[in-house]
């Protein structure tokens, strides 16, 4: 297939998954707020064990004791993983649902094609989302200011983070293929990233957690992002994070195509593709 | 005569609850590595949460806390907190995407058509339902304890026993509205993520009562879960409640009177009116 098909193929598939996503608009204000609404238990949490919005234990492990900034920002940057597990992950799985899976896996189109459009229409509508919660929480008193030098590297920063990120869950996606009903999966995949990369806590409060988290590149990623905005850290170290997350983002990406590649073929092989 | 009669049918119940609840292990033992995963993800879910205490604090004890309900210990206080909230995940999960499950199994015509109503079908999914979460507390209770050491009051086992039983009541009503709200809204995942979420923040979970706005300490006070898990809380770790403890059954027994009616009602009239427009069997 030439380049003009495969971007005509990525193209539709990107208008194709953003019809059906704002066909139902209350699901898409439903992720605006509600990531928000899970930050406020960590709130009221903070509130009684500490008795103030500024925790000195907490400033001690991260530099800042604005604990209600630490979790809005993890809960915003977490947005693209989550969005990736959900919404590429368990793309093809929707798809067998659908009824369409069959369609795709005849048509004269690498199913690698597809899920590249399909991540492109997550990435968007998770940017959107992500934009509007950054204004909402810039306009309140939260203590977390945006400017155009602080959101300059963030971006860059979130950039590396998604490529990587969608990589992985491209191989999730091939997972589904495997194993078929993934949703209980996919949340203990999300739940293990809340355990083991700083979205809502400072992993490095528990050695295990500190070691582990280290191999996630959301890890790398939200420890500069606050830094760059809680602490006005002038990217003392974003030279060696932008490095590190460009090398998970070479491994994930190979990995994620690699494997998905393998369980395509395996899936196909077995007859299993179209099943339920 | 009459007296026979009403304990053959509540027998015939007693069986039907019973065979619903044997299916549903039956199903969940068909998949071990998923039965497995589910008792591993609640420690992986409780995790965060305590870890987020302890770096808050820079340990497991907090001064603020001990002053506002009387205890201490984070770690014992936020476990059990989120230990019996498991039972309103439950309700409105489980319990409440019973239908969902059959209407997949393409199975939900035939459980319509079985000669006993409604409620007992739930009743045996919510059977089912609240064991299962038991074996999740007994996994969670078990890692952490050996992780961080709970360190609970063992006499008030018993009365913390009865007041989530009580809990539980309620929560079976609001399990069969969130049922019956599947049978109009099919994919009914956002009526209960959203429900769930905001009954998250009420609930005093991982925090007293008194850190919450007043308006919302006022919403809270209409919410099972709260009386539930403080009840649960004062006798365990000796938290101080902001009512007695006559207060909170009674209080406890008027919500689930009030959520169980509401509930079979509810479900009542949305499952007549899905059988008079015909929606039933729709996707």
């Amino acid at each position: 297939m030439g380049i003009d098909a495969t971007a005509g193929v990525i193209r539709a598939e990107v208008s194709k998954t953003l019809r059906i996503y704002f066909a139902y608009p209350v699901i898409v204000v439903f992720w605006a707020l509600f990531p928000m609404l899970w930050v406020v238990p960590f709130v009221f949490q903070g509130r009684a064990l500490v008795g103030s919005a500024s925790s000195a234990a907490f400033e001690q492990l991260t530099g800042s004791g604005n604990y209600l900034a630490f979790v809005l920002i993890g809960a915003m940057v977490s947005n693209f993983v989550f969005s990736g597990i959900w919404g590429v992950g368990n793309s093809l799985r929707e798809e067998t649902y659908w009824g369409t899976m069959e369609y795709i896996i005849v048509s004269p189109t690498n199913l690698l094609v597809v899920l590249v459009g399909k991540t492109l229409a997550e990435a968007l509508v998770t940017t959107g989302i992500v934009v509007l919660q950054a204004v909402i929480i810039s306009v309140l008193p939260f203590g977390i200011s945006f400017t155009v030098a602080k959101v300059l590297p963030v971006l860059l920063l979130v950039g590396l983070l998604m490529v990587g990120f969608y990589g992985f869950t491209i191989a999730f996606a091939g997972f589904t293929l495997l194993i078929k009903e993934v949703h209980g999966w996919t949340h203990t995949l999300e739940w293990v990233f809340f355990l083991f990369s700083p979205i809502r806590y400072p992993v490095q409060v528990n050695p295990v957690t500190q070691l582990v988290s280290r191999l996630i590149p959301l890890t790398w990623a939200l420890v500069a992002i606050r830094g760059i905005i809680l602490l006005n850290r002038n990217e003392v170290s974003l030279g060696r994070t932008v490095l590190i997350l460009l090398a998970m983002d070479a491994a994930l990406l190979v990995g994620g195509w690699l494997v998905f590649r393998w369980l395509e073929r395996k899936t196909r092989r077995d007859g299993t593709v179209a099943m339920h | 005569m009459a007296d026979s009669g009403a304990w053959n049918q509540v027998r015939h119940y007693a069986r039907a609850v019973w065979a619903e609840n044997i299916k549903e292990w039956k199903l969940e033992l068909t998949y071990p590595a998923d039965f497995a995963r589910s008792l591993i993800d609640p420690v992986v879910y409780l995790l965060p949460y305590l870890l987020y205490g302890v770096a808050l604090v820079g340990g497991r004890t907090s001064a603020n806390l001990e002053r506002l309900v009387g205890t201490s210990d984070i770690v014992s206080f936020v476990t059990l907190g989120y230990v019996f909230i498991g039972f309103m995940n439950m309700a409105l999960w489980a319990m409440g995407f019973s239908l969902r499950k059959e209407q997949m199994y393409g199975t939900l015509e035939s459980v319509f058509a079985a000669p006993v109503p409604r409620w007992v079908f739930t009743m045996g999914m919510s059977m089912h339902s609240i064991l299962h979460q038991f074996l999740m507390i007994a996994s969670q209770i078990i890692f952490i304890t050996l992780l961080f050491s709970i360190r609970i009051n063992p006499l008030g086992l018993l009365p913390s026993l009865a007041a989530v039983g009580v809990m539980l009541l309620s929560l079976y009503g609001i399990g069969m509205i969130m049922a019956s709200t599947t049978l109009i809204f099919k994919q009914g995942w956002l009526i209960s993520e959203a429900l769930g979420s905001i009954l998250m923040v009420l609930t005093p979970i991982a925090y007293p009562l008194a850190v919450l706005p007043l308006l919302m300490q006022k919403a809270a006070l209409a919410v099972p879960t709260t009386y539930g898990i403080l009840a649960a809380r004062h006798f365990l770790l000796g938290e101080a409640m902001p009512f007695t403890v006559g207060d909170a059954f009674l209080r406890l027994a008027v919500l689930s009177v009030v959520w169980v009616v509401a509930g079979l009602v509810i479900f009542a009239v949305i499952d007549r009116w899905t059988r008079r427009s015909g929606t039933l069997s729709h996707y």
